[in-house]
């Protein structure tokens, strides 16, 4: 009784979810300087022409689904993270793996290399990781959760203690557009960004599906893994591999958007109220997009006349949570 | 080569300083129920966990039906052996059905989908240990005997004829305990599963054992029959416990009775 009960609870969960979602897109579609109706949308969705299809292919579209890719990918790392450390801080925005691709992408930037951004982010990401682990790392016991949290975070500061440096080098209207781009901004997409984020983030999604099953595992220790047959030290590697690529596809397109990553995993959990990896990865996915994108239509249409960077939307939603979650640890004697 | 069973050949465990375990060779009866007994620190977890390769060896191996096990595929391995580690932590909030699910993945394929055969195996394991009822319920609302079960039947989806556990029964009451040790004696006696476990009652040990593995500080004291086994030189050179031993009144194998 009680199963069926809790299955059509989660159907209910997952269609809030879902709902969240499309609610999300028509507003960020609807709403802004000039309003367009939805009935305006499907006519230009159906015949191609008018205000309706100008917002869809140009104005609105593609910066609206650059968010949906980003949120998703985003959302899907931060789970990575939270479940391998059970630690719902943990997040590549906190543990300084997004700064770390955003630092590589300005750097890349000021010294006129011609790297794609995904690549420039993917590496600065990777070499954060390294970083943070290598820090962290003490001969003969294993470091705490927290251990590498924090260090996370300090590696974040430097990095974009060197992203700030880098910027104040460039000359000016570069400058301004780079540090724009490092606060997380979704202005100006084009159909190439959402392209992007859409081909590799189904990329690392299918690898994904392919190590969500080691993941269960792991959640279940490292010894019961191992003696469940999967191999453990590979299987965490190749996730955290998965994970800062996750959120290198999403910094490609939308900069080192804070808080995301961190909110959409949790987020997505109680309102799908699913527990299993592969469940809580697809909410959180979800989730992240709908975060992502309510993020940018409120940046870009709160203040009359004034697009602010959908990164300080994020900060502003996130910030409290970040606090609550510190102030819980705290009260649980773990900081 | 026909060499069946698990058996150790020198087997060492430990790093310099540290040896827990010296060139020990030691056969565990097929198809029996064997229980490792021993006080703190004397490394029975670690032979244990050795025996399932969640360690390494210094030197020397452990053979399972004559394969090194250091050699056998994981995922092979995983068919074969299967070992519940010492109070293993539940993902906050899984059900006991979603946890025992999970010991059906070293039988799946990698794109497999969830079969008929899973679930009914699935099925009787959560039968086996009595919770069927409380299948859908999150770990965490359960109490500690029926949250143990629940680990037990993790274990006993993956459907091994080796089954390694690790202090089964620690924190939990007597009654716990017992029901505990009995489930693991039935699966024995129903399946053939040879059950290995480091326990810490020696009485209630004895009670559910056909054979025994006694260490003490520095290395094996006995092995055998626990009427061999439990005997009051055993007990002083294994715990430095001054005991008598006598006949269980219910079952006449030996009990132990510390002065």
């Amino acid at each position: 009784m009680s199963g069926v009960g809790s299955g059509k609870r989660i159907a209910g969960g997952w269609m809030l979810l879902g709902g969240l979602l499309v609610a999300a897109v028509l507003v960020s579609l609807t709403v802004g300087q000039i309003m367009i109706t939805p009935a305006e949308l499907l006519r230009g969705l159906m015949t191609g022409s008018g205000p309706g299809s100008l917002t869809l292919r140009v104005l609105r579209g593609p910066s609206t689904l650059t968010a949906i890719g980003a949120g998703a990918v985003l959302g899907a790392s931060g789970t990575i993270f939270q479940i391998l450390l059970r630690n719902p801080l943990a997040a590549p925005d906190v543990m300084g793996f997004m700064s770390g691709a955003g630092c590589a992408v300005v750097a890349g930037v000021a010294f006129g290399l011609l790297i794609p951004l995904p690549i420039l982010a993917a590496i600065g990401g990777l070499v954060a990781a390294v970083l943070v682990a290598g820090l962290a790392f003490h001969r003969g016991s294993r470091q705490s959760p927290l251990t590498l949290i924090l260090v996370g975070i300090g590696i974040g500061f430097f990095a974009s203690a060197v992203s700030s440096f880098l910027v104040i080098r460039m000359p000016p209207q570069e400058a301004a557009d780079a540090q724009r781009w490092l606060t997380g901004s979704l202005t100006a997409r084009n159909w190439g960004h959402v392209l992007q984020v859409f081909g590799l983030g189904a990329l690392l999604f299918v690898v994904l599906a392919l190590q969500v099953r080691a993941m269960a595992l792991l959640e279940l220790g490292d010894e019961l893994a191992a003696g469940l047959g999967a191999r453990v030290e590979r299987a965490r590697y190749g996730l955290i591999c998965t994970g800062v690529l996750l959120a290198a596809v999403g910094v490609a397109v939308a900069g080192p958007v804070p808080f995301v990553a961190m909110m959409a995993g949790p987020l997505g959990m109680r309102i799908a109220g699913v527990k299993h990896p592969a469940s809580r990865l697809t909410a959180a996915a979800v989730a992240g997009a709908t975060i992502t994108v309510l993020a940018e239509v409120i940046s870009r249409s709160a203040i009359p006349g004034l697009q602010l960077p959908v990164g300080v939307m994020t900060g502003i939603m996130g910030a409290p949570y970040l606090l609550w979650l510190l102030w819980k640890e705290v009260e649980a004697g773990e900081v | 080569m026909t060499e069946t069973g698990l058996t150790t050949t020198s087997l060492t465990l430990g790093y310099r300083e540290r040896v827990v375990i010296r060139e020990l060779s030691i056969a565990v009866p097929d198809q029996r129920v064997t229980s490792i007994l021993g006080p703190n620190g004397c490394g029975k977890s670690t032979f244990l966990k050795a025996l399932a390769r969640l360690i390494a060896p210094a030197s020397g191996q452990v053979r399972l039906s004559g394969d090194d096990i250091g050699k056998i595929d994981t995922r092979a391995l995983a068919r074969r052996l299967s070992i519940l580690p010492q109070s293993p932590k539940a993902p906050d909030g899984i059900t006991v059905s979603n946890l025992v699910r999970r010991g059906r993945t070293p039988w799946r394929g990698l794109l497999a989908p969830w079969s008929e055969e899973d679930a009914r195996i699935c099925r009787q394991a959560l039968e086996q240990v009595g919770l069927s009822e409380l299948a859908e319920r999150p770990i965490d609302e359960l109490s500690g005997g029926q949250r143990q079960r629940a680990w037990i039947a993790l274990v006993l989806a993956q459907n091994t004829p080796y089954l390694l556990l690790d202090e089964p029964t620690t924190w939990l009451d007597l009654t716990h305990q017992l029901e505990v040790l009995s489930l693991l004696q039935e699966r024995n006696r129903a399946h053939g599963t040879t059950v290995v476990a480091v326990l810490h009652d020696l009485n209630l040990a004895v009670r559910f054992s056909d054979h025994l593995i006694l260490f003490g500080a520095a290395g094996l004291v006995a092995q055998g029959a626990p009427e061999e086994v439990i005997t009051p030189d055993n007990l002083q050179a294994a715990f430095g416990l001054k005991a008598l031993v006598m006949a269980d009144p219910l079952t006449g194998r030996p009990m132990v009775v510390p002065h």
